[in-house]
């Protein structure tokens, strides 16, 4: 997938300063209504009725500003409902944010979740082929592909079985594979690096660390410190859709540490 | 351009629609094609007696409506569940939300083209000369495929907020179906409201394709001019609905 919200703003002046994810400003805000409306029926009768439109706002995002540079691997962290996960989807270009510009320069793979568009009642060669086309790539970029994919996941005695008698464990290794073969510049990445046995998991551990080093831009949104601390160069710590902190990431994890003994 | 950047992710959505749609019905395949021929029988015996007006071929001339009007009706209703019907990549990837409206209508427009491929056997067998004005016929249904391309581009973006909409819309297809000549000849409409119906684009594409198909007649150049200034105005309507109804999909969702 291509960052095709942020196309037509790549020139040579980003390449310049090389950062890669740049949001400038950004907020989102949901608005949760007391009572939800979901069809036309609902709605008439609404106006008919009389009541005001009630409903309350949520600020999830609130004038974030940060970049990130080719080839850093860049933290997120920060309590539950901090805004990390909406943060994600923006720069996945999956919702929109209300103000502020986000510019992603380069083929971007969101990990939100593995899997997705999986279909049960098609074979694991055709998910393949499936994912393949959802992050954009066309059927010889596929084709090139397609042997690493199946190897890596373990499954090449499988390829031709229907993916709903998968096991779960068979499942994410294929869906796993799949999207780290999609050969992404960026890679948004939401705590699923623990897929698998632990044979697996080391697997994928050294992938991403492949990856990493080959210079490829990741951002990590994750629970799990340990992680951030092995991977990550750079931090933002964010609390209630504000940046608290952002910097390199033995200061954030401190921060983080400190406003957590601050609350309890 | 969208469309060519995500070319395969729309031929592999469109190839697994039609694998879904054929293998979930008994018949499959067969049973697809053989509903507009008993719709046209039950048809043909109820209407061939109610206008006694001496419509030459009247069972093609049933046919051919019968078939154009499934495209409308198929494709609409089953593209206003595309976005909602598949969340997980409206919300959890960034793909152009255009492709599964896409998909699905491209979809229909396969079968309605397998069931237009019935009808000229069955024009043959009937012994209908097909003439070169047969040539027109790709045209027309590339123009009517935009048109019910931009319908479903602005239904299945409301139904992502309005999850009624699929009832209030098969009531608005009942009416169409009897406000366009599928099943009566255009001779019953009165004089002082003809203009008023050929207004829709619909009634005009099924004209042209009986002109075309079974009395070999060239279709006209005004009807064709008109068939394809609707075609682009209900795309760019259907395309700024959508646009502007996009941007909050995974909320809704």
């Amino acid at each position: 997938m291509r960052g095709s919200l942020m196309r037509g703003t790549q020139g040579p002046d980003i390449e310049q300063d090389e950062s890669v994810i740049k949001m400038d400003g950004v907020s989102k805000r949901f608005r949760i209504p007391h009572e939800r409306k979901f069809t036309l029926y609902e709605h008439i009768i609404g106006l008919i009725q009389g009541g005001a439109h009630t409903y309350e706002e949520f600020l999830a995002l609130q004038n974030v500003s940060f970049t990130v540079a080719q080839g850093e691997t860049f933290g997120v962290i920060g309590p539950n409902g901090c805004g990390k996960s909406t943060l994600l989807k923006v720069l996945a270009g999956v919702l929109y944010p209300d103000s502020g510009s986000v510019k992603v320069t380069g083929r971007v793979a969101p990990f939100l979740e593995l899997g997705v568009g999986f279909q049960p009642e098609l074979t694991a060669r055709d998910n393949v082929y499936l994912y393949g086309a959802i992050m954009g790539l066309t059927k010889r970029d596929i084709d090139r592909r397609y042997e690493e994919i199946i190897d890596f996941a373990e499954l090449k005695r499988f390829e031709n079985m229907k993916l709903r008698n998968f096991s779960s464990g068979m499942y994410v290794r294929l869906a796993f594979s799949t999207a780290i073969q999609t050969d992404p510049d960026i890679m948004l990445v939401d705590e699923v690096l623990s897929v698998g046995d632990e044979a697996f998991q080391q697997k994928c551990g050294r992938k991403i660390d492949e990856i990493r080093r080959s210079g490829k831009t990741i951002l990590l949104v994750s629970h799990s410190l340990d992680t951030v601390r092995e991977l990550c160069s750079r931090c933002l710590l964010m609390k209630d859709g504000r940046i608290v902190f952002l910097g390199d990431t033995e200061s954030a994890l401190k921060e983080y540490d400190r406003m957590r003994k601050e609350k309890s | 351009m969208w469309i060519v950047e995500y070319r395969e992710l729309i031929r592999i959505l469109t190839i697994s629609d039609l694998k879904v749609k054929y293998q979930s019905s008994v018949l499959g395949f067969a049973w697809s094609l053989l509903n507009p021929l008993l719709m046209m029988l039950v048809l043909y015996f109820v209407f061939s007696r109610a206008f006694n007006t001496g419509q030459e071929n009247f069972a093609l001339y049933l046919l051919i409506g019968i078939v154009t009007w499934r495209f409308l009706a198929n494709g609409t209703s089953s593209s206003i569940l595309s976005i909602v019907g598949r969340p997980s990549l409206v919300t959890k990837i960034y793909i152009p939300r255009q492709v599964l409206v896409l998909s699905t209508v491209l979809s229909s427009f396969v079968s309605s083209l397998l069931e237009f491929f019935v009808l000229f056997v069955l024009l043959i067998a009937f012994g209908v000369k097909l003439s070169g004005n047969i040539l027109f016929f790709p045209f027309v249904y590339v123009a009517y495929f935009v048109m019910i391309y931009g319908i479903s581009l602005a239904l299945a973006a409301l139904y992502v907020y309005y999850r009624d909409l699929n009832q209030i819309w098969e009531v608005f297809l009942q009416l169409g179906f009897f406000l366009s000549p599928v099943v009566y000849p255009l001779t019953i409409v009165p004089e002082k409201y003809a203009e008023l119906y050929m207004l829709n684009p619909v009634t005009l594409v099924m004209q042209i394709n009986r002109e075309i198909l079974l009395y070999s007649e060239a279709a006209s150049a005004s009807s064709l001019i008109f068939v394809t200034i609707a075609a682009m105005l209900i795309l760019v309507i259907g395309s700024v609905i959508f646009r502007r109804l996009e941007r909050r999909f995974a909320e809704e969702l």
